[in-house]
């Protein structure tokens, strides 16, 4: 699990080296990308720890919601509605799911190593 | 999890950090810096420490009104208390007003043409912009024709024209007089001034003469206090 948090840490140096900055018209863009893209992360992490990873669903959602998430909120500019909106609460309310999940799955895991040394123990 | 898929897990994990880092840098503003020089900072200093001054001897003056309140007969403090409701008037534009000052005389300007001219007016936001400048440069107090302006005098556009305290002015000439305690520096002023080339867009003159013993006349409706409340909470008038 150390690669992905390194490769995190290396991509959260390059991105402030680079001092790149996005125009503040598109800020919103980007902001709603971020969230798709923690989404698919969360739901990779999810995926890994269900054994049921498959790497091209992955790769493929990675890219396909956080271009579908900029397309809505270029839609939504195009519009007049905060489109956008609707992407920041079907995300947020994955993110919610998936973390817990993940959570539930790690307490599991940790009761069942418990139990496997009390049962060496005896 | 198999080496290839972790690579690429981790690759996108980098790219959520490289975009996360860009947005974290898009929303920081850039911090504003002060680039004035020491001279700059100077006249800033000396400026804050003239209004200092000005509000210390305001504090001294109503440190006096308070004791001449507090003073011992009763007859004293009525005293006062006309004295002040005297200031208060005059403040309030509801008195009229003797001193030296400048007189301006807008008039229409007529130029040979060939086309019809029509009689020039003077616009609202004109008036405007020559109270402004005014005050500014150290008006005390402006009465535009017999219409004296106070702190809550409105100069509204009705119908195609200009009203003062809901009342039209003259047609031109019309006399604006200005009380100020330095004449001499606002006619200066008043002749390099940025009003005098707006005036002449619209075809009209601005001729500024100093005059000394003006009477400005009074602000003559009730001045409406709709804002003002009558604090009932506290007793006043024993103690």
């Amino acid at each position: 699990m150390w690669l992905p948090v390194l490769f995190l840490i290396v991509g959260v140096l390059l991105g402030l080296l680079t001092d790149i900055r996005v125009p503040e018209e598109y800020a919103n863009y980007l902001s709603i990308a971020v969230l798709a893209a923690f989404d698919t992360l969360l739901g990779g992490l999810r995926a890994h720890l269900e054994e049921k990873f498959d790497q091209k669903v992955f790769v493929t959602g990675f890219f396909f919601n956080v271009t579908l998430a900029a397309f809505l909120a270029f839609l939504g500019v195009q519009l007049g509605i905060d489109l956008y909106l609707a992407a920041v609460f079907a995300f947020g309310v994955r993110l919610f799911q998936n973390i817990a999940l993940i959570r539930r799955y790690l307490i599991d895991r940790g009761r069942i190593k418990k139990n496997k040394e009390k049962n060496q123990r005896k | 999890m198999k080496l290839r898929s972790k690579i690429i897990f981790s690759f996108i994990f980098a790219l959520v950090g490289f975009m996360i880092a860009i947005q974290f840098q898009s929303n920081q503003k850039p911090e504003e810096r002060d680039t004035r020089d020491l001279w700059e900072i100077r006249t800033e200093l000396q400026e804050q420490q003239k209004i200092q001054q000005q509000l210390y001897s305001r504090i001294t003056e109503l440190d006096e009104m308070i004791q001449q309140y507090e003073g011992q007969s009763q007859s004293e403090k009525v005293a006062t208390l006309k004295q002040s409701i005297v200031e208060l008037r005059k403040k309030a534009g509801l008195t009229e007003v003797e001193g030296n000052g400048i007189n301006i005389k807008v008039k229409p300007i007529f130029q040979d043409l060939d086309s019809s001219q029509s009689y020039p007016t003077i616009s609202p936001a004109l008036l405007q912009r020559l109270i402004n400048e005014l005050n500014t440069y150290g008006a005390t107090d402006i009465a535009i024709g017999n219409e004296r302006i106070t702190n809550i005098s409105p100069i509204r556009d009705v119908n195609g024209y200009t009203y003062i305290n809901n009342h039209p002015i003259p047609p031109l000439p019309v006399d604006i007089k200005v009380l100020t305690q330095s004449p001499k520096r606002l006619l200066d002023y008043m002749q390099v001034s940025q009003s005098k080339d707006e005036f002449a867009i619209e075809n009209l003159e601005l001729s500024i003469t100093v005059e000394e013993n003006m009477t400005l006349p009074k602000y003559e409706q009730m001045p409406r206090l709709n804002h003002l409340k009558v604090d009932e909470n506290t007793e006043t008038g024993e103690s």
